[in-house]
Protein backbone atom coordinates (compact mmCIF):
# COMPACT_ATOMS: atom_id res chain seq x y z
CA UNK A 1 0.00 0.00 0.00
CA UNK A 2 0.78 3.52 -0.80
CA UNK A 3 -0.06 6.95 -0.48
CA UNK A 4 -1.38 8.19 -3.98
CA UNK A 5 -0.61 12.26 -4.61
CA UNK A 6 -2.72 13.64 -7.56
CA UNK A 7 -0.91 15.72 -9.64
CA UNK A 8 -1.13 18.32 -12.30
CA UNK A 9 0.91 17.86 -15.46
CA UNK A 10 0.68 20.96 -17.69
CA UNK A 11 -3.37 20.87 -17.37
CA UNK A 12 -3.78 17.08 -16.56
CA UNK A 13 -4.54 15.00 -13.35
CA UNK A 14 -2.17 12.49 -12.63
CA UNK A 15 -2.74 9.37 -9.73
CA UNK A 16 1.29 8.89 -8.27
CA UNK A 17 2.65 6.79 -6.03
CA UNK A 18 4.50 8.80 -3.10
CA UNK A 19 7.70 7.95 -3.82
CA UNK A 20 7.23 8.34 -7.62
CA UNK A 21 5.78 12.23 -6.75
CA UNK A 22 9.10 12.73 -5.03
CA UNK A 23 11.05 11.56 -8.29
CA UNK A 24 9.06 13.39 -10.35
CA UNK A 25 9.42 16.41 -8.19
CA UNK A 26 13.18 16.31 -8.37
CA UNK A 27 13.22 15.96 -11.70
CA UNK A 28 10.97 19.26 -12.96
CA UNK A 29 12.96 21.32 -9.85
CA UNK A 30 16.38 20.27 -11.56
CA UNK A 31 14.70 21.07 -14.81
CA UNK A 32 13.87 24.59 -13.27
CA UNK A 33 17.29 24.54 -12.31
CA UNK A 34 18.89 23.77 -14.98
CA UNK A 35 16.96 26.15 -16.92
CA UNK A 36 17.41 29.30 -14.66
CA UNK A 37 18.97 31.76 -17.25
CA UNK A 38 16.64 30.47 -20.01
CA UNK A 39 14.38 32.99 -21.73
CA UNK A 40 11.98 30.18 -22.95
CA UNK A 41 11.99 28.33 -19.03
CA UNK A 42 8.47 28.42 -18.32
CA UNK A 43 7.98 27.54 -22.27
CA UNK A 44 10.07 24.53 -21.93
CA UNK A 45 8.81 23.38 -18.87
CA UNK A 46 5.48 23.18 -19.69
CA UNK A 47 6.52 21.23 -22.67
CA UNK A 48 8.54 18.87 -20.49
CA UNK A 49 5.19 18.48 -18.31
CA UNK A 50 3.14 17.81 -21.62
CA UNK A 51 5.41 14.81 -22.81
CA UNK A 52 5.95 13.67 -19.13
CA UNK A 53 1.85 13.80 -18.87
CA UNK A 54 1.98 11.92 -22.38
CA UNK A 55 4.19 9.43 -21.58
CA UNK A 56 2.02 8.43 -18.14
CA UNK A 57 -0.96 8.61 -20.39
CA UNK A 58 0.61 5.27 -21.93
CA UNK A 59 0.57 3.25 -17.91
CA UNK A 60 -3.29 4.10 -17.45
CA UNK A 61 -6.31 1.84 -18.37
CA UNK A 62 -10.04 1.60 -17.29
CA UNK A 63 -8.93 -0.25 -14.29
CA UNK A 64 -5.65 1.31 -13.19
CA UNK A 65 -5.58 4.90 -12.74
CA UNK A 66 -2.82 5.41 -10.27
CA UNK A 67 0.98 5.65 -11.45
CA UNK A 68 3.87 3.45 -9.39
CA UNK A 69 6.34 5.02 -8.58
CA UNK A 70 8.61 2.25 -10.98
CA UNK A 71 6.87 3.94 -13.76
CA UNK A 72 7.38 6.70 -12.87
CA UNK A 73 11.46 6.34 -12.29
CA UNK A 74 10.90 5.14 -16.10
CA UNK A 75 9.36 7.96 -17.71
CA UNK A 76 12.08 10.22 -16.07
CA UNK A 77 14.63 8.09 -17.40
CA UNK A 78 13.39 8.25 -21.09
CA UNK A 79 12.43 11.63 -20.86
CA UNK A 80 16.65 12.21 -19.99
CA UNK A 81 18.22 14.76 -17.87
CA UNK A 82 17.04 18.53 -18.78
CA UNK A 83 20.13 19.99 -20.61
CA UNK A 84 20.88 23.23 -22.06
CA UNK A 85 23.18 23.11 -24.76
CA UNK A 86 26.67 24.86 -22.99
CA UNK A 87 26.53 22.64 -20.12
CA UNK A 88 25.52 19.22 -21.40
CA UNK A 89 27.71 16.42 -20.76
CA UNK A 90 29.21 14.27 -23.60
CA UNK A 91 26.83 11.08 -22.84
CA UNK A 92 24.07 13.69 -24.09
CA UNK A 93 23.10 10.95 -26.82
CA UNK A 94 24.19 7.61 -24.85
CA UNK A 95 20.89 6.50 -25.31
CA UNK A 96 21.62 4.64 -28.40
CA UNK A 97 24.54 2.79 -26.95
CA UNK A 98 23.63 2.43 -23.58
CA UNK A 99 19.95 0.42 -24.30
CA UNK A 100 17.91 3.25 -25.18
CA UNK A 101 18.02 4.47 -21.32
CA UNK A 102 20.19 6.51 -20.13
CA UNK A 103 21.97 6.00 -16.79
CA UNK A 104 23.39 9.81 -16.84
CA UNK A 105 20.72 11.04 -14.95
CA UNK A 106 22.67 10.90 -11.48
CA UNK A 107 24.77 13.74 -12.70
CA UNK A 108 22.29 16.00 -14.15
CA UNK A 109 21.98 18.62 -12.58
CA UNK A 110 26.09 19.09 -11.18
CA UNK A 111 27.01 19.60 -14.98
CA UNK A 112 26.16 23.32 -14.23
CA UNK A 113 25.52 24.01 -10.56
CA UNK A 114 29.69 23.52 -9.89
CA UNK A 115 30.70 24.11 -6.12
CA UNK A 116 27.63 25.83 -4.64
CA UNK A 117 27.93 29.04 -2.49
CA UNK A 118 29.25 28.93 0.56
CA UNK A 119 28.46 31.49 3.14
CA UNK A 120 28.51 31.96 7.10
CA UNK A 121 25.25 31.86 8.58
CA UNK A 122 23.74 32.17 12.05
CA UNK A 123 21.75 29.79 12.45
CA UNK A 124 18.84 29.37 15.02
CA UNK A 125 17.64 25.78 14.78
CA UNK A 126 20.00 23.90 17.75
CA UNK A 127 21.25 27.30 19.39
CA UNK A 128 22.40 28.04 22.67
CA UNK A 129 22.33 31.77 22.03
CA UNK A 130 22.44 33.03 18.88
CA UNK A 131 23.41 30.41 16.51
CA UNK A 132 27.13 31.97 15.74
CA UNK A 133 28.53 28.56 16.61
CA UNK A 134 26.14 26.50 14.90
CA UNK A 135 26.80 28.87 11.97
CA UNK A 136 30.03 27.91 12.39
CA UNK A 137 29.85 24.12 12.89
CA UNK A 138 27.82 24.10 9.51
CA UNK A 139 30.47 26.17 7.59
CA UNK A 140 33.10 24.26 8.97
CA UNK A 141 31.38 20.93 8.20
CA UNK A 142 32.27 20.10 12.20
CA UNK A 143 30.30 19.30 15.15
CA UNK A 144 28.76 22.26 17.13
CA UNK A 145 30.42 21.13 20.47
CA UNK A 146 33.69 20.72 19.64
CA UNK A 147 33.17 24.69 18.10
CA UNK A 148 31.59 25.94 21.67
CA UNK A 149 34.32 23.88 23.73
CA UNK A 150 36.28 26.25 21.23
CA UNK A 151 34.70 29.54 21.87
CA UNK A 152 34.48 28.77 25.79
CA UNK A 153 38.12 27.94 25.64
CA UNK A 154 39.11 30.86 24.24
CA UNK A 155 37.08 33.15 26.53
CA UNK A 156 38.91 32.01 29.25
CA UNK A 157 42.33 32.22 27.62
CA UNK A 158 41.54 36.02 26.54
CA UNK A 159 40.26 36.41 29.81
CA UNK A 160 36.69 37.41 28.27
CA UNK A 161 37.87 39.36 25.60
CA UNK A 162 36.45 36.78 23.25
CA UNK A 163 32.78 37.15 24.15
CA UNK A 164 33.00 40.50 22.49
CA UNK A 165 33.99 38.61 19.25
CA UNK A 166 30.94 36.64 19.72
CA UNK A 167 28.76 39.67 20.25
CA UNK A 168 30.15 40.77 17.25
CA UNK A 169 29.53 37.73 14.91
CA UNK A 170 26.16 37.79 16.46
CA UNK A 171 25.52 41.32 15.35
CA UNK A 172 26.80 41.06 12.04
CA UNK A 173 26.42 37.46 10.52
CA UNK A 174 23.42 37.04 9.05
CA UNK A 175 20.50 34.85 10.04
CA UNK A 176 19.74 31.82 7.66
CA UNK A 177 16.48 31.93 6.80
CA UNK A 178 15.19 29.99 3.63
CA UNK A 179 16.14 26.86 2.48
CA UNK A 180 18.61 27.93 -0.07
CA UNK A 181 20.67 30.10 2.68
CA UNK A 182 20.62 27.64 5.55
CA UNK A 183 22.12 24.99 2.42
CA UNK A 184 24.74 27.77 1.52
CA UNK A 185 25.60 27.53 5.00
CA UNK A 186 26.38 23.80 4.88
CA UNK A 187 28.02 24.72 1.30
CA UNK A 188 25.00 22.69 0.16
CA UNK A 189 24.26 22.77 -3.44
CA UNK A 190 20.68 23.07 -3.19
CA UNK A 191 18.50 21.24 -5.43
CA UNK A 192 15.36 19.11 -5.11
CA UNK A 193 17.33 16.21 -4.63
CA UNK A 194 19.74 17.84 -2.07
CA UNK A 195 16.97 18.75 -0.49
CA UNK A 196 14.62 15.85 -0.35
CA UNK A 197 17.97 13.56 0.53
CA UNK A 198 18.69 15.97 3.48
CA UNK A 199 15.26 15.98 4.89
CA UNK A 200 15.44 12.48 5.03
CA UNK A 201 18.50 12.76 6.46
CA UNK A 202 17.20 14.55 8.65
CA UNK A 203 14.30 12.73 9.59
CA UNK A 204 16.35 9.61 10.44
CA UNK A 205 18.49 11.72 12.91
CA UNK A 206 15.45 13.48 14.14
CA UNK A 207 13.87 9.84 14.78
CA UNK A 208 16.70 8.73 16.64
CA UNK A 209 17.01 11.39 18.70
CA UNK A 210 13.31 11.27 19.64
CA UNK A 211 14.25 7.43 20.31
CA UNK A 212 16.59 9.07 22.36
CA UNK A 213 14.30 11.60 23.62
CA UNK A 214 11.72 8.58 24.39
CA UNK A 215 14.43 6.31 26.32
CA UNK A 216 15.45 9.29 28.30
CA UNK A 217 12.05 10.23 28.93
CA UNK A 218 11.73 6.33 29.85
CA UNK A 219 14.24 6.17 32.49
CA UNK A 220 13.48 9.51 33.64
CA UNK A 221 9.56 7.91 34.42
CA UNK A 222 11.38 5.16 36.03
CA UNK A 223 13.44 6.82 38.29
CA UNK A 224 10.47 8.86 39.85
CA UNK A 225 8.66 6.25 39.92
CA UNK A 226 10.95 4.35 42.03
CA UNK A 227 11.53 7.68 44.06
CA UNK A 228 7.50 7.83 44.43
CA UNK A 229 7.08 3.77 44.97
CA UNK A 230 10.02 4.44 47.83
CA UNK A 231 8.86 7.65 49.54
CA UNK A 232 5.13 5.73 49.32
CA UNK A 233 5.87 2.62 50.76
CA UNK A 234 7.80 4.45 53.76
CA UNK A 235 4.62 6.55 54.06
CA UNK A 236 2.20 3.63 53.55
CA UNK A 237 3.97 2.05 56.24
CA UNK A 238 3.49 4.67 58.46
CA UNK A 239 -0.03 5.02 57.13
CA UNK A 240 -0.95 1.43 58.17
CA UNK A 241 0.60 1.47 61.81
CA UNK A 242 -1.10 4.81 62.36
CA UNK A 243 -4.00 3.12 61.27
CA UNK A 244 -3.64 0.06 63.02
CA UNK A 245 -3.37 2.25 65.94
CA UNK A 246 -6.16 4.49 65.18
CA UNK A 247 -8.44 1.83 64.44
CA UNK A 248 -6.85 -0.59 67.43
CA UNK A 249 -9.94 0.18 69.23
CA UNK A 250 -12.61 -0.31 66.97
CA UNK A 251 -14.07 2.29 65.06
CA UNK A 252 -15.74 4.36 67.16
CA UNK A 253 -14.96 6.78 70.15
CA UNK A 254 -11.27 5.19 71.10
CA UNK A 255 -10.45 5.75 66.74
CA UNK A 256 -11.12 9.19 67.18
CA UNK A 257 -9.83 9.30 70.49
CA UNK A 258 -6.37 7.74 69.30
CA UNK A 259 -6.44 9.91 66.35
CA UNK A 260 -6.89 13.09 68.55
CA UNK A 261 -3.87 11.94 70.58
CA UNK A 262 -1.85 11.22 67.26
CA UNK A 263 -2.49 14.67 66.06
CA UNK A 264 -1.01 16.78 68.14
CA UNK A 265 1.88 14.78 68.21
CA UNK A 266 2.25 15.28 64.57
CA UNK A 267 1.58 18.73 64.84
CA UNK A 268 4.42 19.48 67.19
CA UNK A 269 6.77 17.24 65.31
CA UNK A 270 6.33 18.53 61.84
CA UNK A 271 6.21 22.24 63.17
CA UNK A 272 9.98 21.65 65.09
CA UNK A 273 10.73 20.08 61.81
CA UNK A 274 10.05 23.30 59.70
CA UNK A 275 11.53 25.16 62.36
CA UNK A 276 14.93 23.52 62.28
CA UNK A 277 14.61 22.95 58.28
CA UNK A 278 14.58 27.05 58.20
CA UNK A 279 16.99 27.73 60.76
CA UNK A 280 19.40 25.00 58.98
CA UNK A 281 19.22 26.62 55.81
CA UNK A 282 19.51 30.45 57.81
CA UNK A 283 22.73 28.90 59.61
CA UNK A 284 23.98 27.82 56.24
CA UNK A 285 23.46 30.44 54.06
CA UNK A 286 25.06 33.19 56.48
CA UNK A 287 27.63 31.16 57.88
CA UNK A 288 28.53 28.84 55.52
CA UNK A 289 27.78 25.74 58.19
CA UNK A 290 24.70 24.33 59.71
CA UNK A 291 24.77 24.88 62.90
CA UNK A 292 29.23 25.04 62.97
CA UNK A 293 28.95 22.04 60.65
CA UNK A 294 30.21 22.50 57.50
CA UNK A 295 29.30 20.11 55.07
CA UNK A 296 32.15 19.93 53.02
CA UNK A 297 33.99 22.78 51.19
CA UNK A 298 33.20 22.12 47.33
CA UNK A 299 29.32 21.59 47.47
CA UNK A 300 28.53 25.38 46.40
CA UNK A 301 25.54 27.09 48.92
CA UNK A 302 23.00 26.50 46.48
CA UNK A 303 23.54 23.08 46.19
CA UNK A 304 23.32 22.32 49.55
CA UNK A 305 20.49 24.49 50.00
CA UNK A 306 18.87 22.14 47.39
CA UNK A 307 20.21 18.83 49.30
CA UNK A 308 18.48 20.32 52.53
CA UNK A 309 15.10 21.34 50.92
CA UNK A 310 15.44 17.18 49.38
CA UNK A 311 16.75 15.80 52.93
CA UNK A 312 13.78 18.33 54.22
CA UNK A 313 10.69 16.88 51.90
CA UNK A 314 12.14 12.98 52.32
CA UNK A 315 11.09 13.95 56.55
CA UNK A 316 8.21 15.49 55.99
CA UNK A 317 6.01 13.51 53.26
CA UNK A 318 5.93 10.53 54.74
CA UNK A 319 4.85 12.45 57.74
CA UNK A 320 2.06 13.55 55.45
CA UNK A 321 0.98 10.54 54.48
CA UNK A 322 0.84 9.36 58.19
CA UNK A 323 -1.57 12.58 58.91
CA UNK A 324 -3.60 12.25 55.66
CA UNK A 325 -4.16 8.44 57.16
CA UNK A 326 -5.89 9.25 60.19
CA UNK A 327 -8.21 11.96 58.48
CA UNK A 328 -9.76 9.76 56.44
CA UNK A 329 -9.42 6.40 58.14
CA UNK A 330 -11.13 7.69 61.49
CA UNK A 331 -14.14 9.09 59.76
CA UNK A 332 -15.26 11.34 56.77
CA UNK A 333 -17.70 13.59 58.42
CA UNK A 334 -15.17 14.83 61.03
CA UNK A 335 -12.20 14.75 58.44
CA UNK A 336 -12.45 18.72 58.31
CA UNK A 337 -12.62 18.99 62.17
CA UNK A 338 -9.29 17.28 62.23
CA UNK A 339 -7.32 18.97 59.52
CA UNK A 340 -8.57 22.46 60.95
CA UNK A 341 -7.53 20.89 64.70
CA UNK A 342 -3.93 19.96 63.04
CA UNK A 343 -3.29 23.36 61.51
CA UNK A 344 -4.04 25.37 64.69
CA UNK A 345 -1.98 22.98 66.35
CA UNK A 346 1.07 23.34 64.09
CA UNK A 347 0.65 27.26 63.48
CA UNK A 348 0.28 27.38 67.40
CA UNK A 349 3.80 25.16 67.94
CA UNK A 350 5.00 27.46 65.31
CA UNK A 351 4.76 30.76 66.92
CA UNK A 352 5.49 29.16 70.17
CA UNK A 353 9.03 27.63 68.95
CA UNK A 354 9.37 30.83 67.10
CA UNK A 355 9.27 32.79 70.34
CA UNK A 356 10.93 31.03 72.62
CA UNK A 357 13.64 31.02 70.00
CA UNK A 358 13.83 34.58 69.78
CA UNK A 359 13.86 35.29 73.58
CA UNK A 360 16.00 32.48 74.85
CA UNK A 361 18.28 31.66 71.69
CA UNK A 362 20.67 34.88 71.50
CA UNK A 363 21.77 33.78 67.80
CA UNK A 364 18.09 34.01 66.42
CA UNK A 365 17.70 37.21 68.78
CA UNK A 366 20.33 38.98 66.88
CA UNK A 367 19.41 37.96 63.35
CA UNK A 368 16.20 39.34 63.45
CA UNK A 369 17.61 42.60 65.13
CA UNK A 370 19.69 42.88 62.36
CA UNK A 371 17.48 40.91 59.60
CA UNK A 372 17.56 43.45 56.51
CA UNK A 373 21.48 43.34 56.69
CA UNK A 374 21.46 39.51 57.55
CA UNK A 375 18.95 38.87 54.72
CA UNK A 376 21.05 41.03 52.55
CA UNK A 377 24.13 38.69 53.64
CA UNK A 378 22.81 35.33 53.00
CA UNK A 379 21.36 36.57 49.46
CA UNK A 380 25.01 37.94 48.45
CA UNK A 381 26.15 34.62 49.75
CA UNK A 382 23.19 32.50 47.47
CA UNK A 383 24.63 34.83 44.54
CA UNK A 384 28.20 34.27 44.70
CA UNK A 385 27.71 30.56 45.19
CA UNK A 386 26.31 30.59 41.84
CA UNK A 387 28.46 32.98 40.34
CA UNK A 388 31.48 30.91 41.49
CA UNK A 389 30.03 27.43 39.83
CA UNK A 390 30.03 29.60 36.80
CA UNK A 391 33.36 31.38 37.19
CA UNK A 392 34.16 29.81 33.81
CA UNK A 393 31.88 31.49 32.16
CA UNK A 394 32.28 35.34 31.62
CA UNK A 395 31.43 36.72 34.76
CA UNK A 396 28.93 39.59 33.50
CA UNK A 397 27.06 40.92 36.44
CA UNK A 398 23.54 40.66 33.61
CA UNK A 399 24.77 37.18 33.10
CA UNK A 400 25.42 35.89 36.83
CA UNK A 401 22.00 37.66 37.68
CA UNK A 402 20.61 35.23 34.98
CA UNK A 403 22.23 32.13 36.02
CA UNK A 404 21.23 32.86 39.72
CA UNK A 405 17.80 33.64 37.95
CA UNK A 406 17.51 30.35 36.46
CA UNK A 407 18.98 28.56 39.04
CA UNK A 408 16.55 29.72 41.80
CA UNK A 409 13.91 28.78 39.35
CA UNK A 410 15.46 25.09 38.73
CA UNK A 411 15.60 24.21 42.65
CA UNK A 412 12.35 25.98 43.27
CA UNK A 413 10.55 23.87 40.46
CA UNK A 414 12.82 20.61 42.26
CA UNK A 415 11.18 21.57 45.90
CA UNK A 416 7.65 21.87 44.45
CA UNK A 417 8.51 18.90 42.93
CA UNK A 418 9.15 16.76 45.20
CA UNK A 419 6.61 18.16 47.53
CA UNK A 420 4.13 16.82 45.08
CA UNK B 1 33.91 2.06 -27.28
CA UNK B 2 36.49 4.48 -26.40
CA UNK B 3 35.59 5.53 -30.00
CA UNK B 4 31.92 5.63 -29.41
CA UNK B 5 32.72 8.01 -26.24
CA UNK B 6 34.88 10.30 -28.61
CA UNK B 7 32.32 10.59 -31.09
CA UNK B 8 29.76 12.07 -28.60
CA UNK B 9 30.54 15.76 -29.05
CA UNK B 10 30.68 15.18 -32.87
CA UNK B 11 27.37 13.41 -32.53
CA UNK B 12 26.03 16.03 -30.42
CA UNK B 13 27.22 18.90 -32.49
CA UNK B 14 25.53 17.30 -35.59
CA UNK B 15 22.32 17.13 -33.80
CA UNK B 16 20.95 20.05 -34.22
CA UNK B 17 21.19 20.16 -38.12
CA UNK B 18 19.98 16.77 -38.64
CA UNK B 19 16.98 18.28 -36.51
CA UNK B 20 17.02 21.04 -39.67
CA UNK B 21 17.15 18.27 -41.54
CA UNK B 22 14.15 16.17 -40.45
CA UNK B 23 12.01 19.20 -40.35
CA UNK B 24 12.45 20.15 -43.40
CA UNK B 25 10.86 17.40 -45.32
CA UNK B 26 7.62 18.19 -43.29
CA UNK B 27 6.08 19.12 -40.34
CA UNK B 28 6.89 17.57 -37.66
CA UNK B 29 6.53 17.17 -33.33
CA UNK B 30 9.01 15.90 -30.94
CA UNK B 31 7.62 12.44 -30.76
CA UNK B 32 8.01 11.97 -34.17
CA UNK B 33 11.33 13.61 -34.64
CA UNK B 34 12.49 11.27 -31.43
CA UNK B 35 11.31 8.44 -33.45
CA UNK B 36 13.46 9.19 -36.39
CA UNK B 37 16.18 9.86 -34.46
CA UNK B 38 15.80 6.62 -32.18
CA UNK B 39 16.52 4.42 -35.50
CA UNK B 40 20.07 6.40 -35.72
CA UNK B 41 23.16 6.82 -34.01
CA UNK B 42 21.80 10.36 -32.53
CA UNK B 43 18.84 9.33 -30.50
CA UNK B 44 18.02 11.81 -27.95
CA UNK B 45 15.98 12.01 -24.94
CA UNK B 46 13.22 15.18 -24.42
CA UNK B 47 15.27 16.43 -21.88
CA UNK B 48 17.86 17.39 -24.25
CA UNK B 49 15.85 17.88 -27.60
CA UNK B 50 13.30 20.94 -25.97
CA UNK B 51 16.28 22.97 -24.77
CA UNK B 52 17.28 22.70 -28.12
CA UNK B 53 14.06 23.28 -30.57
CA UNK B 54 13.72 25.99 -28.02
CA UNK B 55 17.25 27.53 -28.76
CA UNK B 56 16.84 27.38 -32.46
CA UNK B 57 13.69 28.58 -32.05
CA UNK B 58 15.25 31.91 -30.60
CA UNK B 59 17.60 31.73 -33.31
CA UNK B 60 14.87 31.74 -35.84
CA UNK B 61 15.74 28.56 -37.67
CA UNK B 62 12.41 27.07 -36.92
CA UNK B 63 9.07 27.83 -35.74
CA UNK B 64 5.95 25.78 -34.52
CA UNK B 65 2.02 25.98 -34.70
CA UNK B 66 -0.17 24.16 -32.56
CA UNK B 67 -2.23 21.35 -34.01
CA UNK B 68 -5.21 19.64 -33.26
CA UNK B 69 -4.69 15.93 -32.39
CA UNK B 70 -7.34 13.27 -32.68
CA UNK B 71 -5.44 11.59 -29.77
CA UNK B 72 -4.68 13.64 -26.87
CA UNK B 73 -4.25 17.68 -26.43
CA UNK B 74 -3.32 19.78 -29.16
CA UNK B 75 0.46 19.29 -30.44
CA UNK B 76 3.35 21.75 -31.39
CA UNK B 77 4.19 21.05 -34.95
CA UNK B 78 7.71 22.48 -36.01
CA UNK B 79 8.35 23.89 -39.48
CA UNK B 80 11.79 25.44 -40.86
CA UNK B 81 11.67 29.36 -41.28
CA UNK B 82 13.86 30.59 -44.45
CA UNK B 83 16.78 31.28 -42.39
CA UNK B 84 17.06 27.65 -41.75
CA UNK B 85 16.58 26.49 -44.51
CA UNK B 86 19.90 28.71 -45.91
CA UNK B 87 21.00 27.03 -42.54
CA UNK B 88 20.73 23.62 -43.44
CA UNK B 89 21.66 24.10 -46.81
CA UNK B 90 24.91 26.15 -45.37
CA UNK B 91 25.33 22.82 -43.41
CA UNK B 92 24.52 20.22 -46.30
CA UNK B 93 27.98 22.30 -48.43
CA UNK B 94 29.84 22.46 -45.73
CA UNK B 95 29.64 18.72 -44.47
CA UNK B 96 30.13 17.72 -48.38
CA UNK B 97 33.33 20.27 -48.41
CA UNK B 98 34.35 18.11 -44.88
CA UNK B 99 34.06 15.02 -46.58
CA UNK B 100 36.16 15.40 -50.04
CA UNK B 101 38.80 17.64 -48.06
CA UNK B 102 38.74 14.03 -45.84
CA UNK B 103 39.07 11.68 -48.45
CA UNK B 104 41.70 13.85 -50.07
CA UNK B 105 43.57 13.59 -46.94
CA UNK B 106 43.77 10.40 -46.80
CA UNK B 107 44.92 9.40 -50.69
Amino acid sequence: MNTVIIINLNGNAFHLEEPGFQSLRAYLERAHAQLQDNPDKSEIMADLEQAIADKCGHFLRPHKNVLTAAEIDGVLKEMGPVETDGAAPAGATAGATAGATGGEQPQAGKSTAGPAPKRLYQIRQGAMLSGVCTGIAAYFNIDVTIVRILFVVLTVLTGGLWVLVYIGMMLVVPFANTGEEHAAAAGAPFNAQEVIDQAKKHYAEFKDSKEWRRHWRQQRREWRRRWHEGAYWWGHNLQRNVHQFSTGAGYGYGGHLGAALLIPFLAVFNALLFCLWIAAIVSLATTGAIFGWSMGGSIPLWASILILMFIYSAIARPLRHARRAIYFNTSGNNYLWFAAWYEILSTGVLILVCWFAYTHVPQVHDFFQHFAQNWSTMWNNLIDSFRHTAAHKPADSWLGAKISGVAAAASASAFLALRR
Amino acid sequence: MTADTKFNPLRKGLLEFLILQIISADKVYVADMMKRLQETDFATQEGTLYPLLSKMRREEFVDYEWQESDSGPPRKYYKLTAKGKSQLAEFKDYWAYLNTTINKLGR
